[in-house]
Formats: C-alpha cells, sequence, structure tokens
C-alpha cells in the first residue's frame, strides 16, 4: 500500500489550531428517538478537527467524499441498502477538484466540522456530522 | 436461385414461432392456493411486432373480464385484475393475442385448495423463525446448551424446540428466479404458498418500476385478520422492518422499501391491514427524518402516530414488563438491531450496548405479545424471530449466532407451555434458510490457532455449562469448546475464539474487493484462510441446505416428513381449518 498524503496549502489550513475528535465523543447517547450530538461536538462545530479512522468501501473509484468509520468495515453503507452501518460514521468532504486515493490503512482527517443533518443529492446519504478535508494522510 | 428463396421461405417458416409474442402470466404455472386467498393476476405481453390486434384471456373457458389493459412501454402491453381469488379446484388460464407477426398464446394451470373445518381447529398460530438456523446451526447450539456426559458419550438431553413436539419435518427452500434464497422470499413462501423472487415480499414477478405496485399475493395472517378478524403480532431482535418480520403483510419488490414497509404495519399500503402488535428494533425507520439517525424520508412519526391509534407504546423492557395494553402494542426497543445474545447478558461490553441497556429478551417480549394478542377471541398470528442469528452467521461469528438461537429457544419453551395450556394455539418452529455452519470437532482453548482443534477421539467432549450466565445458559468461557467453520466464506482470518468486541471478518480493499481483516490476523493464533466465495463478497451466505421443523399443539401432527417451504403455508392453513373461499367476514 503506497503512502499517501494531500496536504492542501491553498485553504490556509496549514498552522492553524486543530482540536482532536474521537469517535466515542460525537454522541452523547443514541436512544430509539435518535442520536444526541455531544456538548464537545457542538462546541466544535465549524472549527478545525483532527480525526483518525479507516476509510469504508468506497462508493466510486474516485472519491472526491467517503465514509470514515471507527473500525475497519466490511460493509460498504451505498452498496447494498440492507447494509447495516453503524452510525458513527463521519462523512469526509474533499475540496473541489481534489480526490482522496482508496486505503486500507489507519487514515487521519483535518479539516473543518460540519454538524447536522444533511443529505446528499447525487447519492441520497444522509450524513450527521462532516468534515470538509483539508488533509487526508495514513498513520504510520 | 428459384430453390434458394424457397429455402428462405421455409426457414422463415421455421423462425416464425421465435417472432412472435413472449406472454408471462402470474399466479404461474402449476401454482398451488387456497381457495378464496386473495391475488393480483397479472398478465405481461412482450416483443409484440407492430400493434396488437386483438387478444383473448379465458378462465376455464369463460371469458374473463375487469382486467385493466396497459403497456410499459414499446411492443408491450399488461392487463392486471387487482384483489381476485380462485373457487375450489382446478383452473386454467389461456391467453390468446396477436400482432403483426401472428398469434401467441399461453395457458397456465392453478390450484386452488379448500380445508375441511375440523372440530379441533387451530384457533392461534405462533410461529418461530430461528434466521438462518438450518439443521447444523441447530445442532451446534444443541452441543452447546446440552452437550455429553463424557463418562459414556450419552447426549444429556435436546433442546426445548427438539422436545415433546406432535409433527417434526425437514424442510426444503427454493426461490421463483433461483435455487437459493433471502430471507424476504424464503418468508413470503411460508406465508403465500408461492414461489418468490429473491428480496421480493409477498409479490408475484412484474414489469413494473413501483417496487410497490406488484402483484400482491395475500398472506395467511392477512386472510386470518380479513377473515376471522384476528390479531397479528411481529417480534423479532432484529431492525423492525426486516425481510422476516415484514412478513406479515408488506408487499413490495424490493425488502429494503423501509419506510414503506413500516407505514404498511401500520394499514397504510399493501393490503392495508395493520399489525396489532410490534416489538423490535430499527425505530429509525419509525421516528422522523428530522431526527437524527431517521431512515424516512418523511416527517411520519409512528411513535406519536401509533398512540394515537390506541398502541401502547413501551421502549425499554421495564416499560415492557410493566405494560398493561389493551390489544394493541408498539415496542421499539433499539435505533437498529439488538445486540446479541452475548452482548446483553454476558459480555456488556460499552462498545457493543452503548445506551441500550434495559433490552428486553425474546422470551419477555413473545409472552407479552401472546398476552397481549390473546386479548382477541377471534384468535391471532404471532410470528417470533430470533433474527441476529442470520445476522452474526454472516460475518462467520458463530459464538453470537449459536447463543441467540439458545435466546429463541428459551421463547420457544414458552410458548410450549402456552400451547399445553392453550389446545386451540399451535406452534411451528422452523427456519428461513441455513447457513455453511458446520461442527467437525472440539477445541482445547488452553491452545492457539489450529493447535487447538481435536478431531474424532480427540474432539473429547465440550465443557461449556461448567459456568452459567444468570438466566442460566452456559458461557462461552470453557476449557473445551467446539470447533465450528463456514464451508462458503470470502478471505478471512480464522481463531477458533469468539470476541468481546465484534469484529469484521473483512475489510473493502478499496477496489470492489475483500480482504481479510487485519485487526483479526494479528490476535493470537490467528491464520488466514483463503476463501472460496467470489472476491468481491464481505461475508458468507446462505445455502441451500434444508431446515428442521418441529410442531406442537393443534395441528402439529400435519407436519411430518420431508417438504417444500411453500408447504409450510398450506399445512398451518389445514392446521386452522382455514378456508377463506366459504368463511365470510
Amino acid at each position: 500500500m503506497r503512502w499517501m498524503l494531500i496536504a492542501l496549502l491553498a485553504l490556509g489550513g496549514l498552522g492553524q489550531a486543530q482540536s482532536p475528535l474521537e469517535f466515542g465523543e460525537l454522541y452523547s447517547k443514541t436512544t430509539i428517538r435518535g442520536v444526541e450530538f455531544s456538548p464537545k461536538l457542538q462546541a466544535l462545530a465549524g472549527k478545525r478537527v483532527v480525526m483518525q479512522g479507516w476509510m469504508a468501501p468506497p462508493l466510486k473509484p474516485k472519491l472526491d467524499f467517503f465514509v470514515l468509520t471507527k473500525a475497519p468495515l466490511a460493509t460498504c453503507p451505498f452498496c447494498s441498502t440492507a447494509a447495516d452501518w453503524p452510525p458513527d460514521i463521519v462523512l469526509v468532504i474533499m475540496p473541489p477538484g481534489r480526490s482522496a486515493e482508496p486505503t486500507t490503512k489507519r487514515i487521519q482527517v483535518t479539516g473543518r466540522l460540519e454538524v447536522g443533518i444533511k443529505t446528499d443529492e447525487d447519492t441520497g446519504f444522509v450524513s450527521l456530522v462532516r468534515i470538509y478535508a483539508d488533509g487526508v494522510e495514513e498513520v504510520r | 436461385m428459384s430453390r434458394s428463396v424457397a429455402a428462405v421461405c421455409a426457414l422463415a417458416l421455421t423462425l416464425g414461432s421465435a417472432w412472435a409474442a413472449k406472454i408471462a402470466i402470474y399466479p404461474y404455472d402449476g401454482a398451488a392456493l387456497l381457495a378464496g386467498q386473495r391475488f393480483d393476476l397479472r398478465i405481461e405481453a412482450s416483443e409484440l411486432k407492430g400493434s396488437l390486434k386483438g387478444y383473448r384471456v379465458s378462465l376455464d373457458g369463460q371469458p374473463l373480464t375487469g382486467l385493466e389493459q396497459t403497456s410499459q412501454g414499446a411492443g408491450q402491453t399488461e392487463w392486471t385484475l387487482r384483489g381476485t381469488f380462485l373457487r375450489a379446484g382446478s383452473h386454467t388460464l389461456e391467453v390468446s393475442l396477436s400482432d403483426d407477426a401472428g398469434e401467441a398464446r399461453k395457458s397456465v394451470r392453478w390450484e386452488a385448495r379448500l380445508n375441511p373445518r375440523l372440530p379441533r381447529a387451530a384457533k392461534n398460530v405462533i410461529l418461530f423463525i430461528g434466521d438462518g438456523m438450518g439443521w447444523n446451526t441447530l445442532n451446534a447450539a444443541r452441543i452447546i446448551a446440552q452437550g455429553f456426559n463424557p463418562e459414556n458419550g450419552v447426549p444429556r438431553g435436546n433442546l426445548e424446540m427438539e422436545t415433546g413436539y406432535g409433527g417434526m419435518a425437514t424442510v426444503t427452500t427454493s426461490s421463483f428466479d433461483s435455487f437459493i434464497v433471502d430471507s424476504a422470499n424464503s418468508a413470503s413462501s411460508i406465508m403465500t404458498g408461492q414461489k418468490v423472487q429473491v428480496n421480493a415480499l409477498n409479490v408475484y414477478p412484474a414489469n413494473l418500476k413501483d417496487t410497490l405496485a406488484y402483484p400482491r399475493i395475500e398472506t395467511l395472517g392477512e386472510m386470518l385478520k380479513r377473515v376471522r378478524g384476528a390479531s397479528l403480532g411481529v417480534v423479532t431482535t432484529t431492525f423492525g422492518t426486516d425481510a422476516t418480520p415484514a412478513m406479515l403483510n408488506a408487499h413490495t419488490r424490493r425488502r429494503s422499501d423501509y419506510q414503506a414497509i413500516a407505514d404498511m404495519y401500520f394499514g397504510k399500503g399493501g393490503f392495508g391491514l395493520p399489525l396489532d402488535v410490534m416489538l423490535f428494533g430499527g425505530s429509525r425507520d419509525f421516528i422522523p427524518q428530522s431526527a437524527p439517525g431517521s431512515r424516512r424520508k418523511d416527517n411520519t412519526d409512528w411513535i406519536a402516530e401509533s398512540q394515537k391509534l390506541g398502541y401502547t407504546f413501551v421502549s425499554t423492557r421495564s416499560e415492557l414488563l410493566a405494560a398493561k395494553p389493551q390489544g394493541k402494542l408498539f415496542g421499539l426497543f433499539h435505533l437498529d438491531n439488538f445486540p446479541s445474545y452475548l452482548d446483553r447478558a454476558v459480555w456488556k461490553r460499552p462498545e457493543m450496548l452503548g445506551s441500550f441497556t434495559d433490552m428486553p429478551y425474546l422470551w419477555e417480549m413473545t409472552q407479552k405479545a401472546v398476552e397481549t394478542l390473546a386479548q382477541n377471541p377471534n384468535g391471532f398470528f404471532l410470528m417470533v424471530e430470533g433474527g441476529m442469528v442470520d445476522k452474526y452467521e454472516h460475518p462467520l461469528d458463530w459464538q453470537r449466532g449459536l447463543w441467540d438461537v439458545l435466546e429463541l429457544d428459551r421463547a420457544v419453551a414458552w410458548a410450549k407451555q402456552y400451547a399445553a395450556a392453550h389446545p386451540d394455539t399451535l406452534v411451528v418452529v422452523t427456519a428461513d434458510h441455513a447457513h455453511s455452519l458446520s461442527v467437525y470437532g472440539g477445541y482445547d482453548y488452553s491452545k492457539q490457532g489450529r493447535e487447538g482443534v481435536g478431531v474424532y477421539q480427540d474432539a473429547k467432549f465440550p465443557t461449556y455449562g461448567d459456568k452459567k450466565d444468570p438466566n442460566g445458559f452456559p458461557l462461552p468461557d470453557t476449557a473445551r469448546g467446539i470447533a465450528v467453520g463456514f464451508a462458503a466464506t470470502p478471505d478471512y482470518c480464522e481463531t477458533y475464539r469468539g470476541r468481546e468486541v465484534y469484529k469484521d471478518p473483512t475489510i473493502s480493499d478499496g477496489k470492489g474487493g475483500y480482504v481479510a481483516n487485519p485487526e483479526v490476523c494479528k490476535e493470537p493464533g490467528a491464520f488466514l484462510r483463503t476463501g472460496n466465495l467470489d472476491p468481491g463478497s464481505a461475508q458468507g451466505v446462505h445455502t441451500a441446505d434444508p431446515m428442521p421443523l418441529f410442531a406442537f399443539g393443534a395441528g402439529a401432527q400435519l407436519f411430518n416428513g420431508l417438504m417444500d417451504q411453500t408447504e409450510i403455508f398450506f399445512r398451518t392453513a389445514q392446521a386452522l381449518g382455514l378456508n377463506p373461499y366459504l368463511e365470510k367476514p
């Protein structure tokens, strides 16, 4: 697996502070009435964060966005409509014109955090937490 | 020259039939139905040449009226008759049509069965489905639950479902379009007596784009409700709109129409007959899209709506046990699937349970469902599914799957007692399909990897049951276990051990294929097994292996020998003395 690094100076991302965010910190609790965003997640909305996780099976060969998961995942959230995937996933959106390389290695994503329900018009994919990435790299 | 023209003409004559229009008729040729069982009749003509000049549809020699004619596209014509039924006996439907290429004909034969009303017919049915619980899976669960006397090798006993039955059968499966089934069309066969396409629920094939408009077949549950005014209930440990729980009243070509299935449960769509008791997971299909985690595309809130409709709503074990519902009960206990029995009762790892720490057991849901449904003097049909058996066999996690069989067995034990005290109740326990699980030896947990496998005399005897959980089930943690394998696998790493925090056996390689999960391959004793399924497979699959069936109570003796799955429908109807043609609502 070749090592991959995408650093984007254009966004002025370098040198900015970024808050680490863990998968376990996304939601305060999940009930039958839905998930509740944690206070930490809500406080970081709109700010730069850094998260580590795994790239879920991709929807297409060129990834202008991908799903970041807590553990390596076999099921592709998009491939099978019946696929069950964990609620604690983060949608990572690549900058316009840039795409991520599919990888099975653990990765680190930095970028601006967005919180709230959003439906992707092309795929119908519903996300609760998104990172507009300015950096994606394999964790060595 | 003239000879070659003659040859061309002769060729044209022999090929003439190949140019004729194609005709498909549903119900398909050879279909058996109950007399009076409702269905949508559909005739589809395709590859029509030029214009349709004329057609004739006759049933038993008489012109069939009331057909709605449509066209899905060029060269296609369809005729539909919704909500029709057959009188008892054999029937022939003939279709002939003519277009520019000439005449095309097709005829199909149907049989409509009649049931005599028995003096001691069943009034209530409790159908247990172990999803993916083939004979080998059941066998493995029995070895864990009962085991053997190590002094002489005598088995210590059977599972509850294998004890005291009045009928026992081996069941074979197949689909309309393949000889392997999925949970949706398999459940449909049990509920309608028809062969159905993979991933379809209680519908015949069609050329339609709208999956919800496919030709519906009335289910046994719907007939009982329509004809006798019986109550319907569904209990499962999976998400509620999954294929098996959808068997009672969902009608769609696509099992993943989750929102539509949730609506059908409340009588919106399908044949419009709601379920009276629902206890399961998967609240995400019942909460409005504005709630984070919802899977709906609208703002329907079935939790609120259900209570307006007179359902008692519960969402925890404590609420369920305390509830005193009046005939209608709606319980949602998880946003998605239940964690497995081992997760809920033994390991209790926060990574697996999250906030869901007050969840009912399957036997508790079964009991409350029956007590609620039994308030209806007209009888009830309840389907209880051990749904996570299959969900964990797919990723080869046999420990979680088998302990969920034990949970189902405890629910069967309660239902057997109920049937003994209520002689008008039939209990049927079966599966919808098998998985390729097999026990081929013992396993010595003091060793690692392949070193721990003992075969023949070295298998010795499992020591499960030396330690028990609060429910009296054996703990998975013991000195000697079983060596379990699956015949159909992707590439994965085997350790012969369970794990308290679930791991997928494979991960995506990012190119459409799957590789063994490296996190599993790092575990002690792990070794790589090259898969034998298509490289695009992430997990194990359903098999063509036969499945067990046990029946208790009224009409149990009707279930005997080797039977096709569709026959479960007819035997259950027989046990009920159900005759929708003669019984009027």
